[in-house]
């Protein structure tokens, strides 16, 4: 093994190399020159045979013509033999004119010749030694080619010899100059260069005579070269020293963050990540050399990280941050809330961050149940409905939204106070949840008003029979514990159902249908339930145009005030006038304050207008008085103004602006208004009275009618239903209660005022009762404030007639 | 006077006159000195003769025939010599044996001086006169 490697590296050595070139050379040249030389010595060696030769004939021409002169063959015969002794001579004859003189030849002469033929022939002309024109005779030889070639085959073969001989010397000392010049030099450095270290500073030693050779600017060169890479590899090792001091102190900050860090690629395939990722990811360990992944995390969406992680890396902005909540599934159903962020690193990687959030979570997720639970029932409230609803909406529709209303709770709350309200509503919800299935939803989204949402309830058959069981659980009594006693509380359920997306795409426009179809419920007076209807909306919605045209109505001064006289008969004069408001719609004409005024109750106008009417009231009030006409102008109080909408205070600035007597004023109120919260109705009238002005009780006969109402609630005046007075004169038992009323108003020392009096036989009817006021068309309907005045003249006019008819 | 009949002397050859022989060419002069035919036109075999060295005709003779030093003529006999067939004529030494020669045989043939020159012989080849 050893020495085969030893035999390839001399083979690949520069000697091996230098050698094979030369030898390869010198072989080719030893070729061509050897063709050459075997030629020219062929061809020298040929002529100098044939020369040879043609001089030895020359030689013995002179003996060989006196011979042929003096025809002597003793003489020719002797030259002949002669010309034998030279073994290139095959044959040889001399003749003279006439005859042979002589001749000799080779044993083998016949095989030459018929080899060589005669080419070779030399035939030498003798002339007479005396007169040189005169040819007596000639030589003829015919050269031995097979000595003459094999001795030149021998020279040849000598010749190439030698020249190989001098070859390999050649080659030889090349070798040598080779191997001592170049070779060992180059070997010398070579080894040095393999003894020196890597980065250790020492030069090589220029071989002794190479001071100036190539070698020795070789030598110089690579010490250039040495000094610069060690210089370089300085500078590469405090660089790298500086690194792993910096990567050391970072891995210090990796290790111990107390974030988790991790930097991963598109796929989740982890780089690396510190302790604290493992210990918040619940990380397994693995003995496996595969690279981690982010997804052996027991996540419970694995996806939703490698989709922030896609996005991460495809955006556009390197410096945005993505950032995430991920759930961790744990051993035992706890779970952990983690928040990612990740940056791209640019790299294909991103760099994450990872924390503990579980804390925030469930503070989030307890605020956000509280925010949408209500908390007396457990039930969603409005906001929670309107998250279920948008799960739904989104998921399975559609679906059944039923509104369940408690008549009279508030009643209820007042009359036995907020603790039984509370228990009872418990109750309540207690058996809404009898009848709910698993998909269900319910929600209190008001004080008496629940919601359920039947999810995939369509069949109104299929409802119809869960309402009648919702309706006769619900209208069971309830049974409430007080401290002093054990109450048996009934309570009666109206309910209206929509459905989604039919009636309504949103949860506002949803539980407005269920309200409709509550109220349509309402409407009949009965613990029942309905579907919702879309003419209710149609009504709604022009319910809402008009609610749109009283708010504008109410800046533009739309509403006036019109005034309808009150006559004192008993002293056959006006006394005050009943102000009205009138609404003269622009498009639809007047529209009656029966209409307008539950509305701008409802829609919280009402307090607006009050104080308008109060205004105009005062207003005209004054004018008249200035004008020398002692009028108190009454004004309709609705029960959705008491206390704060219509406030003592209020009355008691509007007189001051208009320099108004507290006389010059009257409130009416209805029954109702009484009834709706007797405390603070009882404390608003005793404040208002205590001004000065005061109260007359309107409509009196269409509700209770409670005279007991008249003791408790202090009053001036009341004034009798025009209801009772239309048929006054026909229906004998109206006239009864008129004439009791006005009985009882008198014992009470309260007066009384008829309305509606149309034609003069009620009127006699009225003034034979005692009734004090009147007002109605008999007199004059309600006019404008400007013709007020002048009714007002011809009123008391035609009075004072009447009187002095009467006196 | 001495010097003028040397360098004007003039080299004939002769033969007997009764040999048959009337006039030679300077190749058969040639041919018969120098050994390579010896057969006169009559049909018989000519003897040439040859003057001693010492003479200065010979060389004259030589010189005028073949345009060779007596030495090279000599170096010529020499190799021929060797072989013995073919041998350099007969040498006399004065020229008046070499007249008698002549004159007593029919296919001797020599070559002197034109002035010594006998009635006994007859000239069969001289140099044109200069």
């Amino acid at each position: 093994m050893i020495n085969t490697g030893k035999w390839k590296r001399w083979r690949h050595g520069l000697i091996a190399r230098g050698l094979f070139a030369v030898f390869g050379v010198v072989l080719l040249l030893a070729a061509i020159s050897s063709v050459i030389v075997s030629s020219t010595v062929n061809y020298r060696e040929s002529q100098q045979a044939v020369k040879a030769l043609n001089e030895l004939v020359a030689a013995v021409a002179s003996t060989a013509s006196i011979a042929s002169f003096t025809q002597d063959e003793q003489l020719a015969t002797e030259v002949v033999q002669g010309l034998m002794s030279n073994s290139d001579v095959l044959r040889v004859a001399i003749r003279s004119t006439d005859k042979v003189l002589a001749s000799a030849e080779r044993e083998h002469a016949n095989v030459s010749l018929t080899k060589t033929g005669n080419a070779d022939q030399i035939v030498y002309p003798l002339t007479s030694p005396f007169q040189r024109d005169e040819r007596i005779g000639e030589i003829v030889l015919d050269s031995d080619w097979s000595n003459i070639n094999a001795r030149v085959n021998k020279s040849t073969k000598d010749a190439l010899l030698i020249q190989i001989g001098q070859m390999t010397l050649v080659v030889f000392i090349a070798a040598l100059i080779m191997f001592y010049l170049v070779v060992r030099p180059i070997k010398l450095i070579s080894d040095r260069l393999h003894s020196l270290g890597g980065s250790s500073g020492n030069l090589l030693s220029v071989p002794r005579g190479h001071a100036k050779s190539e070698i020795g600017l070789l030598v110089g060169d690579i010490n250039d070269l040495t000094g610069r890479l060690v210089a370089t590899l300085e500078q590469e090792r405090d660089l790298q020293r500086q690194q792993i001091i910096a990567r050391r102190k970072y891995q210090n900050l990796f290790d111990h963050a107390a974030s988790g860090i991790f930097v991963a690629n598109r796929r989740g395939q982890l780089d690396s990540f510190n302790r604290t990722f493992t210990r918040l990811t619940w990380f397994p360990d693995s003995e496996s050399t595969e690279p981690r992944l982010l997804t052996e995390i027991n996540w419970r969406d694995p996806e939703q990280l490698l989709t922030m992680l896609a996005n991460s890396l495809d955006g556009k902005n390197e410096s945005t941050e993505y950032q995430g909540d991920f759930v961790l599934s744990g051993r035992r159903g706890i779970d952990r809330w983690v928040n990612i962020a990740v940056l791209p690193l640019g790299d294909g990687n991103v760099q994450g961050t990872i924390s503990d959030v579980t804390q925030r979570k469930q503070e989030e997720i307890s605020a956000k149940h509280q925010a949408i639970t209500d908390t007396l029932t457990g039930f969603a409230n409005r906001i929670g409905l309107q998250y279920a609803l948008n799960e739904l909406s989104s998921s399975t529709p559609p679906f059944a939204l039923v509104m369940v209303n408690l008549k009279g709770f508030k009643q209820i709350n007042e009359a036995f106070g907020l603790h039984v309200g509370d228990q009872l509503l418990f109750k309540v919800s207690t058996r809404l949840k009898q009848i709910l299935s698993a998909d269900d939803h319910a929600a209190r989204v008001d004080a008496d008003e629940y919601v359920l949402v039947l999810k995939g309830e369509q069949e109104r058959n299929a409802i119809n029979q869960r309402m009648d069981q919702l309706l006769q659980l619900l209208n069971q009594p309830y049974a409430i514990q007080t401290a002093d006693k054990h109450n048996n509380i009934s309570i009666s359920a109206i309910i209206g159902i929509a459905f989604f997306p039919m009636d309504g795409s949103n949860l506002n426009d949803l539980l407005r249908s269920a309200e409709l179809a509550v109220n349509s419920v309402e409407n009949y007076n009965e613990s029942s339930y309905q579907y919702f209807d879309p003419a209710q909306q149609t009504a709604v919605e022009h319910r809402r145009r008009l609610e749109d045209d009283l708010r504008h109505a109410v800046i533009t001064n739309e509403l006036q005030l019109a005034f309808q006289p009150i006559i004192d008969i008993s002293v056959g004069k006006t006394v005050g006038a009943e102000a009205l408001l009138r609404w003269l719609h622009p498009e639809q004409g007047m529209i009656s304050p029966e209409v307008f005024i539950p509305l701008a109750e409802q829609v919280g106008l009402i307090n607006q207008i009050g104080l308008l009417v109060l205004e105009e009231a005062c207003r005209h009030s004054a004018g008249w008085r200035e004008s020398g006409m002692d009028i108190y102008v009454s004004v309709n109080v609705s029960a959705k103004q008491i206390p704060n909408g219509l406030t003592p205070l209020a009355v008691q600035q509007a007189l001051e602006r208009h320099n108004l007597s507290p006389s010059a004023i009257v409130l009416e109120v209805t029954e109702s208004l009484l009834m709706a919260n007797v405390a603070v109705a009882q404390s608003w009238i005793e404040s208002i009275r205590a001004l000065g002005v005061r109260i007359y009780l309107d409509d009196f006969g269409t509700g209770y009618s409670s005279l007991s109402y008249l003791k408790r609630f202090p009053m001036d005046k009341v004034k009798i239903d025009k209801s009772f007075i239309r048929d006054l004169y026909i229906d004998k038992s109206d006239r009864a209660l008129v004439e009791a009323i006005i009985t009882m108003a008198n014992s009470l020392g309260l007066k009384v005022v008829a309305e509606g009096v149309e034609d003069e036989q009620q009127l006699a009817i009225l003034r034979e009762m005692g009734c004090g006021c009147v007002q109605g068309y008999y007199f004059s309907r309600a006019v404008t404030a400007a013709e007020f005045g002048p009714s007002l003249l011809r009123i008391n006019a035609e009075l004072a007639k009447d009187m002095d008819v009467a006196g | 006077m001495l010097l003028t009949p040397i360098a004007s002397a003039d080299v004939v050859l002769v033969a007997n006159p009764n040999s048959g022989i009337e006039k030679l060419t300077q190749s058969d002069v040639i041919n018969i000195y120098l050994g390579r035919y010896r057969l006169l036109p009559t049909g018989s075999t000519a003897v040439p003769i040859d003057l001693s060295d010492k003479t200065e005709i010979k060389a004259k003779f030589y010189q005028l025939l073949v345009d060779k030093n007596l030495a090279e003529i000599n170096a010529y006999w020499s190799r021929l010599v060797f072989s013995g067939k073919t041998r350099p004529p007969m040498q006399i030494d004065n020229v008046n044996d070499a007249l008698q020669w002549v004159a007593n045989n029919l296919n001797a043939l020599a070559y002197m001086d034109r002035a010594d020159v006998s009635s006994d012989v007859i000239i069969v080849f001289e140099w044109p006169s200069l």
